[in-house]
């Protein structure tokens, strides 16, 4: 199959778009900055000394309940991984130069962006008033560290959509300008892996 | 810069650095390096292959580059649906008693599959340059290299 960069004729030494080439190594490095963070809550779970725990645990005699809610997460997960349809639904419309379709978009995959981020609120309002602080214990810091990165990296991916849809808006993006909305969906495809990767490593699954 | 490296590795510390077998690892990363300071310093112009391209208008050529090789809105509404049903399953999975012996190597499967879905569809992977795919690859073998050295090494584990 030939590459969608090889019909853009490109007069770079890789022949592919140099800000495409540049998103894909930002991807591989941030890799390693989630990496290292997911390693750190791996190292640090089951080392709390004291409440709260993020499930239901026995300490010291005495039985505490869990503070992760899975169902809620679960649907939290469920319309993060929905953006990414609605982006690349985006993507595809502009490609077809279908210009509403592609504001449509835009504007749905930023409203999912901002209900995931109001549900992360939500999820850390309710784990603040059980008691969990990023200093209370072990679990609170490398928690709220994670999930504090990877929300912060979701609102600066619905700011970027926000300015892709002003730009639609303005009429300023055409078949021509659609790598905009490609480099756009690539950083918010990468933050929905990520949590893919924390939804099943920190959440479901849980040390026995 | 050599002198300090040689320094830290010639003082004794809490655990010699070659008793853990992990330092191995950093061998490839090293090699790695080395390949990309020579790439970076050499004087040769290093050429990615690519594929030849007959001649087209200029309008042709723009919607050739948008649609080619990248899957329908139809695809990826059926991934898109693909994706609802595994997170689905995963979360049945969790709270069934039954499978809470097989549940790590269920939820690790059902994720890897998630995580391949998203890369291979919706961020092209399956059908852009190989060239994205090995930068990413790159970083994601930097990452299982450097979470095997951390949890090995200072006993942590998955589960």
């Amino acid at each position: 199959m030939q590459h969608a960069s090889a019909a853009h004729q490109v007069e770079t030494s890789t022949g592919i778009d140099n800000r495409k080439l540049l998103m894909w190594l930002f991807l591989a490095s941030e890799c390693l900055f989630f990496g290292g963070l997911i390693g750190t809550y791996l190292l640090y779970r089951n080392r709390s000394e004291g409440p709260p725990f993020p499930t239901d645990t026995v300490y010291n005699g005495t039985h505490y309940n869990g503070v992760f809610d899975i169902p809620f997460t679960s649907i939290s997960a469920f319309v993060l991984l929905m953006s990414s349809v609605s982006m690349v639904l985006a993507l595809a419309a502009i490609q077809r130069n279908d210009k509403r379709g592609l504001r449509a978009w835009l504007l749905c995959t930023a409203l999912l962006g901002m209900t995931f981020l109001a549900g992360q609120a939500f999820e850390f309002t309710e784990f603040y008033r059980e008691g969990l602080t990023v200093h209370s214990n072990l679990f609170g810091t490398t928690f709220f560290v994670l999930t504090g990165f990877h929300g912060a990296h979701v609102s600066v991916g619905v700011l970027i959509l926000l300015s892709l849809y002003v730009m639609a808006l303005r009429n300023k993006i055409s078949v021509r300008e659609s790598l905009n909305v490609e480099l756009a969906g690539l950083y918010w495809h990468f933050v929905d892996v990520v949590w893919i990767v924390i939804f099943t490593v920190i959440y479901l699954i849980q040390p026995t | 810069m050599l002198a300090l490296a040689a320094v830290i590795l010639a003082s004794p510390g809490p655990k010699g650095f070659f008793e853990n077998p992990a330092y191995l690892l950093g061998i490839p990363l090293a090699i790695l390096g080395a390949i990309g300071l020579l790439m970076a310093f050499t004087p040769i112009e290093l050429r990615w292959p690519q594929p030849g391209r007959p001649a087209v208008a200029e309008a042709e050529m723009e919607m050739e580059y948008a649609l080619e090789g990248h899957p329908d809105a139809r695809t990826y509404v059926t991934v898109g649906v693909i994706l609802g049903v595994v997170t689905l399953v995963e979360v049945a999975v969790y709270y069934i008693d039954a499978l809470s012996g097989a549940l790590l190597g269920i939820l690790m499967v059902l994720s890897a599959l998630k995580f391949l879905m998203v890369v291979l569809w919706f961020m092209h992977l399956r059908f852009d340059s190989p060239l994205f795919s090995v930068l990413f690859a790159g970083g994601l073998t930097l990452v299982a290299a450097l979470l095997f050295v951390v949890l090995a090494s200072l006993g942590a584990s998955l589960v």
